[in-house]
């Protein structure tokens, strides 16, 4: 079992290292989510909780995960236990959280695999959404399972195929990947950015992406949307920066770092805004219809309103169908990689289990857990785990970090550390948002967000489903934690 | 149909946000020697 561990993994260059992190913090969440919570959050008005949970939240605790990472050189289990052993649950709550993400992100992926295979034929026709029913074999309700669809299965298997061979070599493998993975998506997005801004009604629907709704601003599930947006796509609070972070050289920037990557995710997100609002301002218009009037939710966006607007298009639906599917993909593949990364780390750094054999593992159980959300509900089960994955688990993770790494270990050190080795200089205000400002924030939205579904559940879904597929996963991976947390090591169990 | 004013207020403050904040860090980061 113990094979290639002892060598320590490095990022091939600063550029291998910032191009993977930003891969990881862009995924679906900037073309699938944020267009989607931003619609759903007042359109413009959200922009405004989200730069500010961007800059209060997202880049100071990125810079935080990255000092971690790149002053304990381990996993995140092994970097907690290193701040106080009676901490190793933490780091192994915070990589068991983006593997519960990976379970679901992939079948979206899968979808889109499907879907960049049909935009050859434009297959879904002029009506997007009997073809999705058609395609997922949707049951309408989470209470009926319904049966597995084998697109979806067969995509399901090509995603996490891939995971495995882009992971299972290390992090050389990883920065390779991401050199065509990272900018490809980003062109792809401008082009279809370009092409959406030309159609007649993107105007409108810019604008309703654009102006902002102030009175919005008063609804604290909006700020809650904002703060799990960032957490969920930044890739903070899941392990995986401070796994990232661990593959750096001893010399290598923190904090100016940080700086690119967020700004970079936060920047695709918005150029995605564009792309997305473009083509439903041009749906709304060529169907007379208003915004509003358009009902788009979750994955609707994507998968029926983009498609249906694909189909309308003059010239060259076909292309722009696929180019629309690929930056998807290429988008989404380096998050999907990147959720897995941190407990192969975990795996690899404790029990020394070669990064090959803990990638296999760790792939073979993520696919078949994975099928679940195959079947005909599967869209129902996966938005009620997304729901209380992202708005629960990474806001408690976020808080819980604060907490350990603000109050129960000296925070000045990781200060110091990321100053030592960084060009910019951050100062103690970062000490005082670790400390007081972030967990204040997400201990408040915490407190509400229970208190709003248990008096209002998750879209009135029948209470054993929301405490199956939301509530006990989330106490499910807590527990786990501590059960791998006293699992012996290796040598000790020798 | 024109955008409001507002709205080109927030494309204007987000646009020099984000993308004149990535561009000012990634001459940084050029400038710098530091892997």
């Amino acid at each position: 079992m113990v094979d290639n561990i002892a060598k320590k993994e490095y990022w091939n260059s600063r550029f291998a290292f910032v191009m993977a992190a930003i891969g990881s913090a862009v995924g679906l969440g900037n073309v699938w989510r944020f267009p989607f919570i931003c619609y759903e959050n007042g359109g413009g008005a959200f922009l405004i909780p989200y730069f500010v949970a961007l800059f209060t939240a997202g880049i100071p605790l990125m810079i935080l995960e990255f000092s971690i990472g790149h002053w304990a050189r381990g996993s995140p289990p092994e970097a907690f236990k290193k701040i106080g052993k009676k901490w190793e649950w933490a780091g192994w709550w915070a990589v068991l959280v983006p593997f519960i993400i990976a379970l679901y992100y992939v079948v979206v992926m899968a979808w889109c695999f499907s879907y960049m295979i049909y935009s050859i034929d434009l297959r879904w026709g002029s009506n997007a959404n009997i073809f999705f029913k058609n395609f997922l074999g949707d049951t309408g309700t989470p209470e009926i399972f319904g049966s597995i669809s084998l697109p979806v299965v067969f995509g399901l298997i090509v995603i996490w195929l891939f995971v495995f061979v882009i992971l299972y070599k290390g992090v050389k493998r990883i920065g390779k990947i991401v050199a065509i993975t990272v900018p490809l998506p980003t062109i792809l997005l401008i082009i279809l950015t370009i092409r959406g801004l030309t159609l007649p009604g993107a105007i409108e629907g810019i604008s309703y992406y654009l102006t902002p709704n102030f009175s919005r601003l008063t609804d604290v599930n909006v700020w809650l949307a904002a703060y799990a947006q960032i957490f969920f796509s930044l890739g903070v609070a899941q392990g995986i920066m401070i796994t990232y972070a661990s593959f750096l050289k001893k010399k290598s920037d923190i904090t100016n770092n940080a700086f690119i990557i967020s700004l970079a995710d936060a920047g695709t997100s918005f150029l995605a805004g564009f792309t997305v609002f473009s083509v439903v301002g041009y749906l709304a218009s060529s169907q007379g219809l208003g915004i509003t009037e358009l009902g788009i939710g979750g994955p609707t966006l994507t998968f029926i309103t983009y498609p249906t607007a694909i189909s309308l298009l003059p010239v060259a639906a076909s292309f722009f169908g696929m180019i629309f599917y690929i930056a998807l993909l290429t988008f989404g593949i380096d998050s999907a990689f990147s959720m897995v990364e941190p407990i192969v780390s975990g795996l690899n750094g404790k029990w020394k289990i070669s990064k090959a054999k803990a990638t296999g593992f760790i792939c073979v159980i993520g696919l078949l857990i994975s099928l679940v959300f195959t079947a005909g509900s599967g869209l129902y089960w996966l938005d009620i785990v997304d729901h209380f994955i992202a708005n629960f688990g990474l806001v408690m993770i976020g808080l819980v970090e604060c907490l350990i790494l603000g109050w129960m270990y000296s925070i000045y050190k990781f200060r110091e550390h990321a100053n030592k080795t960084s060009e910019i200089k951050i100062g103690i205000w970062w000490d005082y948002l670790i400390k007081y400002i972030i967990p204040s924030i997400l201990l408040i939205l915490l407190v509400i967000a229970v208190f709003d579904n248990i008096t209002n559940p998750y879209l009135n879904h029948p209470w054993w489903v929301i405490i199956f597929g939301g509530v006990s996963p989330c106490i499910t991976i807590f527990l786990l934690s501590f059960v791998l947390m006293k699992i012996k090591k290796h040598r000790e169990a020798v | 149909m024109e955008l409001p004013l507002s709205a080109i207020a927030m494309l204007i403050f987000g646009s020099v946000v984000l993308y004149g904040g990535l561009a000012y860090f990634l001459y940084r980061a050029m400038k710098s020697k530091r892997i």
